[in-house]
């Protein structure tokens, strides 16, 4: 065979092994692959909060769990590299022992095997490529098809080339160790895996001795490739870390920001507003999941304004209901620095500057307030005069440390007490108190007109919702004809349905990692048979059943699989807890979820990995021992 | 069993090996007949299908053609738990290559079939103790197999394959690999195997194990020849 003939023939001789470790490294550079395009795409990168649409509170935390299933998704990625090579040379450990016994040069059996591991690695990374690049196309058309625009963004072709030279470099010189390591081993151990592998030490570990059959050869097994188990235990602690932080993450993050969303829109809510006024509300809202441009509106307009009468009749006539009156207009807002004391000199300190901005501002009277949004600070509590909360994307784009800053509207100054997510308007928003916000605009007084120009009325149960609902809209109608009624939970139901596809979205993210992370565990598998094959033939011979040894396989796998899944959640339930998401929101429900989704995971890993045992398992007895 | 009249009844028993398109006839026409407490030599130069015959009389090879019974059961169309239970309690097989499981020590790799029967612990480990010092091999019960000398292993693989009690012992080439006052050693448990009534088949070429013969078979170009 020539010298340059023999990796290839090698490479094809040994088919499926081949095909597991371009198949698993071919997933890891898709999987980055496509999260780095398609975050990109849906808005929500590893660097870039989202255009247009949702607030800045929102999108920091998909933008944290992009960055963390990223980052994972990459060690993962280069975990996995290295464990294939890894596994691929550690298979060979016995040939190349027998090369160098039979005389062969170390420089060209070290050329056999990196030109191998080079083919592999080549293969592997630009079918990630194409495949990564393939997988955006797909998921981006069905995204557009279910509803979600992504944005359209070209694809960068020097992004992509790094990402595959990336790959490559890792790969080559991981890969290139365990090449190195083998050849450095004596030809005598490596033709005999009973020294490779350390069998001539015996077993430390007395538990081991004492457990039942299966279990005993299966743990001595484990100890006896130490190197590849700690090198997939690593693997698949990184998978399950991932795979928390995507699945209960996901979970628990859908769940808090739902509840974020429900708390600043409010549940069995209307809007009572001229009709004119009700459009441009659910325009404002629909901005958190569509991106969109208002034009122009003059909130003010004294036909806007919401006449005295209409809320006497409306508290008078329907029961069972909260009324929260607001003035809604949008005023030029100017930040005016605060102090701060430094915390190690005790020197005051000026923060901020003097931006400006436009933003909706919206007139409430504190103890009516019907709404309860996750606020940072605190919100206007009843008598505060001057007082502002702003929502989150104000804070950020227009304010350093807005809770020691103020802020001037209709050239009067606010103090800033709270920083609150708010869906509307993408969260450029201002809360002050009503009395206030009617003095500094301006608002005309009139005779029998309240100086508001909404009324949000919250339907309390137990009254029956639709009944309170038909009472209300045939009230408006009756009275006032050019008002119109909104009913806030479609807007709701449509911002929560926009949450749940993006964080089911980020969920789908880590799939092509465990799909990669499953066939590790079916190579680590098929390498504990390949060096126990005659030892279970043995088993067989002398009388075992092929279920004692499916069981002996399966056992090995479990181990592993259970001390990964074990660390992997709690690690990723750490993450999540302590950095992805503030004040968490976990309910029973969505505890049963993540419990049930992980369990999932758990079953399906194991079931994929059992496969080469069971195939193993029906070989004849004779094919086993050869 | 014991009771029983024929250990093992082999009748026209053929075995091909197929390799891409050539096929080796290993055996050909076999027919073999050997009666409880029998002690059967089979001789036959290397690669003459000594193995195979007893791989396929052990049921751990399934034949070409041609049908096998072992102690009045018929083993060609049983499936693989029926053979593997069947081995376990039945036949003790010792290997060319003693073939222990390197993951187990000593005591465990003649527990195990034991184990699969279902015995007592304290069963078990009693008997551990008086197999281990029938091949003298006491002191090492909590060994490796890697730890052992060849001799060693062959004794364990001895006292494995005594361990379920069974009426039928296939070894195969016992002393191959061995000096001679370890293969000495192995007669003497072959010849006490036999004393004890067991039913032996062998494939060897020592001597002093023909000696114990009953039935002296010659295996020759796939062809069983009875030397008497």
């Amino acid at each position: 065979m020539s010298e340059t003939s023999f990796p290839f023939k090698d490479l094809m001789r040994r088919k499926f092994q081949t095909s597991i470790v371009v198949v698993s490294i071919t997933l890891c550079v898709a999987a980055t692959l496509l999260l780095l395009l398609f975050s990109n795409e849906i808005g929500i990168g590893i660097s870039s909060a989202i255009e247009g649409r949702l607030t800045a509170g929102f999108s920091a935390v998909f933008s944290r769990f992009v960055l963390f299933i990223g980052i994972l998704i990459f060690i993962l990625g280069v975990v996995i590299v290295s464990f294939m090579s890894f596994l691929m040379m550690s298979q060979r450990t016995r040939d190349i022992g027998l090369m160098k016994a039979a005389g062969c040069p170390n420089e060209r059996i070290r050329y056999y095997f990196r030109t191998e591991l080079l083919l592999i690695i080549f293969l592997g990374c630009f079918l990630g490529v194409i495949s990564g690049i393939l997988s955006n196309f797909v998921l981006t058309n069905f995204f557009s098809i279910s509803g979600v625009q992504p944005q359209q963004v070209s694809i960068n072709l020097w992004f992509i080339f790094l990402v595959f030279l990336t790959f490559f470099f890792i790969g080559v010189i991981v890969g290139g160790k365990p090449i190195s390591d083998a050849i450095k081993v004596e030809p005598s151990k490596a033709i005999s895996p009973t020294q490779y592998h350390g069998l001539n030490r015996g077993s430390s570990f007395k538990a081991i001795s004492k457990s039942r059959f299966a279990m005993r050869i299966a743990l001595r097994s484990l100890q006896r490739h130490k190197s590849a188990t700690i090198r997939i235990i690593l693997c698949l602690t990184l998978v399950f870390t991932l795979l928390t932080v995507a699945v209960a993450g996901g979970v628990i993050a859908d769940q808090t920001s739902k509840n974020w969303v429900e708390r600043a829109v409010g549940s069995n809510e209307v809007l009572i507003a001229n009709q004119e006024v009700c459009d441009q509300y659910e325009l404002l809202l629909s901005k958190f999941y569509v991106a969109n441009q208002s034009s122009e509106f003059n909130y003010t307009q004294e036909s806007y304004l919401i006449p005295e009468e209409l809320l006497s009749q409306l508290n008078q006539s329907i029961s069972g209901i909260s009324i929260d009156p607001r003035l809604i207009t949008e005023a030029n807002i100017t930040e005016v620095p605060g102090i701060a004391i430094d915390q190690n000199t005790g020197q005051p300190n000026y923060v901020g500057s003097n931006r400006e901005g436009t933003s909706l501002v919206i007139g409430v009277e504190p103890g009516k307030v019907l709404n309860d949004w996750f606020t940072d600070g605190e919100f206007l509590q009843a008598g505060q005069q001057w007082k502002a909360v702003i929502g989150d994307s104000i804070a950020q784009e227009m304010f350093s440390e807005p809770l020691v800053e103020s802020l001037t509207a209709f050239n009067n100054g606010f103090g800033i007490v709270g920083v609150c997510i708010d869906p509307i308007n993408n969260g450029k928003v201002i809360y002050v108190p009503l009395e206030n916000l009617q003095k500094a605009a301006h608002v005309p007084e009139i005779n029998n007109v309240t100086q508001v120009n909404m009324v949000l009325i919250k339907i309390d149960l137990p009254v029956n919702y639709e009944e309170t609902l038909n009472q209300i809209r045939t009230l408006v109608n009756e009275t006032y004809p050019q008002f119109g009624v909104l009913e806030l939970n479609a807007l709701l139901n449509k911002s929560l349905g926009f949450l749940d596809q993006m964080w089911s979205t980020i969920m789908f993210l880590p799939a092509f990692s465990l799909v990669a992370a499953a066939i590790c565990l079916v190579g680590y598998v098929m390498l504990s048979i390949n060096e126990q094959r005659q030892e279970l033939g043995i088993l067989r011979a002398v009388g075992a059943t092929p279920r004692t040894i499916i069981k002996i396989i399966s056992a090995q796998s479990f181990i592993v699989l259970l001390s990964c899944y074990a660390i992997g959640i709690i690690a990723g339930i750490s993450i999540v807890w302590l950095i992805l998401v503030p004040e968490l929101l976990i309910t029973g429900s969505a505890m049963a979820e993540i419990i049930g989704l992980l369990l999932i995971v758990f079953a399906t890993v194991f079931v994929f990995a059992l496969y080469p045992a069971i195939k193993f398992s029906k070989r004849c007895v004779l094919e086993m021992m050869s | 069993m014991k009771t029983e009249k024929t250990a093992v009844l082999a009748s026209s028993l053929c075995k091909t090996y197929e390799i891409g398109d050539v096929k080796i006839e290993v055996l050909k026409d076999v027919n073999l007949k050997v009666e409880t407490g029998e002690f059967v030599v089979i001789s036959g130069a290397s690669g003459s299908g000594k193995t195979t015959l007893l791989n396929l009389i052990s049921s751990i090879d399934k034949p070409t053609s041609g049908k096998i019974v072992v102690f009045d059961n018929d083993l060609s169309g049983k499936n693989e738990d029926f053979l593997a239970g069947f081995r376990c309690l039945n036949i003790g097989f010792v290997f060319q290559s003693y073939n222990l499981v390197s993951t187990l020590t000593v005591a465990e790799n003649v527990a195990f079939p034991m184990e699969w029967a279902q015995e007592p612990g304290a069963q078990i480990r009693k008997q551990i103790e008086e197999l281990l010092e029938l091949v003298g091999l006491q002191h090492r019960a909590d060994h490796f197999p890697s730890q052992l000398s060849g001799g060693e292993q062959q004794r364990v693989a001895f006292a494995r394959a005594l361990a379920n009690d069974p009426p039928l012992f296939l070894v195969d080439e016992p002393t191959g690999n061995l000096d001679a006052k370890t293969s000495a050693k192995i007669s003497q448990i072959l010849e006490r195997l036999k004393a004890n009534g067991k039913t032996i088949i062998t494939a060897t070429h020592d001597e002093q194990i023909f000696a114990l013969a009953n039935q002296k078979l010659y295996l020759e170009n796939g062809k069983l020849e009875n030397l008497g």
